[in-house]
């Protein structure tokens, strides 16, 4: 794969994006709800493929392929007990999207801090995402600087990479909001998935077809094909990577702030059933990939060499190689751009807009603006100091964020939660997850993310009892989602 | 939560389950493609399936 060939296909890319992107721009973005959700207009098919983007990063083909070659089958199971509790949207979807439309909420934090009647609620979840999905983010920009670097021996220093999808990342937010970034979301969407199952099939055609592949595998490595296996996915392991990814719909404001979007019941509808089909296919690419790379480079130090050395392997045709790889390079901007719209609009609306009071819609929305491109430098400088404790923050994102669950499946089905409850839980657990990650321990052998969501539930049912629920709001929440509920299916 | 929504998350729970306990008890010494792997894509399609009747008649008043 040679350097020129490898900046060919990164400007092709960069120039369908940014023609997609300044095709998106309709009407006048002049308000949050606008900016940030596409005034609730989003048709299915876009949202679908959006979703699927910001969901799937490059940890799949790199990460999830690692987790094949090193533990086999475990990561098919871990990776597809993720895309059942997408099961989630089914139940909650309908009722963000209600509430959505009733009381105007732009973030989920904002949601949360309207039913259980605290600014502070909207400011500390706010707050809390921020805190875990910046260093996330910055891991994602490392993942296309190692990439690039990978790829082309050097060639493109890491730090070009790095720049590169943190500046793709800030036009594509910037251009127009949550319009654009859906339509190169989508883009990026279905470069992702055809470039990689091209490549997976010609993989295993090349290595004898599918009985062939598997026989190999099951004469080979066995033990690829069962858990524990090799002991890497053990039980409690298992269990501690996949809860905290069980909840990821409900517990990342990036994938449930698109639930307000859709213009329809019927449009999330095709959303959610896009999500799975689109979530299937890739899930089942990308470990079959790791098994090829497990075929194709045994005994490997590092797992995460595998994806780059399939790429640049006889089977795989030179500019076949590179379209995957700016697939991967698109799976982590389309991630990363979401990332940075929501989390301005967290600040904008929940932070800024609390602290400061009487701003305006459109005070906020400047504000948001003014926030992408910060939030963007600090992801950029953390990805370019790769500080011990940002990689733990990152690692401890699904883990972290999933203590605000109990809080939002309170919001829809126990009028008796409070905020005093939900600061708590959100805080407490938080901060437990954090030392855990930070610390490296496992009390009884459970994952920090068991830890987390364990914790917080107790505290916030615990929490929630000894102080008083803001009642005349609950019952209004809740008794509007029954009519419109049974209005509108 | 409506009777039939809850039966529909029971059923869905149900599978879930089946996903965690199955392949760490009865499949833990089956080598092969019809092991875990196979459970696991069919109880994702399963759940694909159930998805698509719980919300089929969304938006449709």
């Amino acid at each position: 794969m040679t350097t020129s060939l490898v900046w060919w296909a990164i400007s092709i890319y960069v120039l369908i994006a940014l023609v997609i992107a300044f095709l998106s721009r309709t009407g006048k973005q002049h308000n949050m709800e606008s900016y940030f959700l596409g005034d609730r207009k989003m048709g299915g098919f876009v949202s679908a493929l959006s979703y699927s983007a910001t969901t799937y990063s490059a940890f799949m083909l790199v990460g999830l392929a690692g987790l094949t070659y090193n533990g086999g089958v475990g990561a098919l199971g871990f990776e597809l007990i993720y895309l059942m509790g997408v099961s989630l949207v089914a139940f909650f979807g309908p009722r963000f999207w209600v509430v959505g439309k009733k009381y105007g909420y732009v973030t989920p934090s904002e949601m949360l801090g309207d039913r259980y009647k605290s600014k502070y609620v909207a400011i500390v979840v706010a707050i809390t995402n921020c805190l875990f999905l910046i260093p996330y983010s910055a891991v994602q920009l490392s993942g296309v600087g190692y990439l690039l670097q990978g790829v082309t021996n050097d060639a493109i220093p890491y730090t070009t990479g790095v720049l590169i999808a943190t500046l793709l990342a800030i036009v594509f937010t910037y251009i127009a909001g949550i319009r654009s970034v859906a339509w190169t979301d989508s883009l990026q969407a279905l470069f992702m998935i055809v470039s990689s199952t091209v490549v997976v099939l010609i993989l295993v055609n090349g290595l004898g077809g599918f009985t062939t592949f598997f026989k190999t595998i099951e004469t080979t490595q066995p033990e690829l094909l069962t858990v524990p296996g090799n002991g890497f996915f053990s039980f409690l392991t298992f269990l501690g990577l996949t809860i905290p990814w069980f909840f990821f719909s409900l517990s990342n404001p990036q994938v449930s702030q698109r639930l307000y979007m859709p213009a329809s019941l019927k449009s999330l509808k095709n959303m959610l059933m896009g999500f799975l089909v689109f979530g299937f296919i890739y899930t089942l690419v990308a470990i079959i990939w790791g098994y090829s790379a497990a075929i194709m480079f045994p005994n490997l130090e590092n797992a995460d060499l595998a994806t780059p050395l399939v790429l640049s392997s006889d089977l795989v045709p030179p500019v076949l190689g590179v379209i995957v790889m700016v697939g991967i390079m698109a799976a982590a901007i389309s991630t990363i751009d979401s990332i940075l719209l929501t989390l301005s609009s967290l600040f904008a609306k929940d932070v800024y807009g609390n602290i400061k009071k009487n701003t305006s819609d459109r005070l906020q929305l400047r504000v948001g603006k003014i926030v992408i491109p910060i939030i963007a430098l600090l992801a950029y400088l953390f990805a370019e100091m790769q500080l011990n404790l940002i990689a733990v923050l990152s690692v401890a994102s699904s883990a972290g964020l999933i203590v605000v669950v109990p809080a939002i499946i309170g919001t829809f089905f126990w009028k008796r939660g409070t905020a005093a409850g939900v600061l708590s839980s959100v805080l407490i657990a938080g901060i437990i997850v954090i030392l855990l990650e930070f610390f490296q321990v496992k009390p009884l052998g459970l994952a920090s993310g068991l830890w987390g969501i364990g914790i917080s539930t107790i505290l916030f049912i615990g929490v929630s009892l000894l102080t008083k629920a803001p009642e005349a709001k609950a019952n209004e929440f809740l008794s509007y989602i029954r009519q419109a509920l049974k209005k509108e299916s | 939560m409506k009777t039939n929504e809850l039966t529909w998350a029971l059923l869905i729970l149900f599978i879930v389950l089946l996903a965690f306990i199955l392949p760490y008890t009865l499949l833990t010494n089956v080598t092969k493609w019809y092991g875990s792997f196979l459970l696991w894509i069919v109880l994702a399609l399963i759940t694909i399936i159930m998805n698509y009747f719980l919300t089929k008649n969304w938006g449709k008043k």
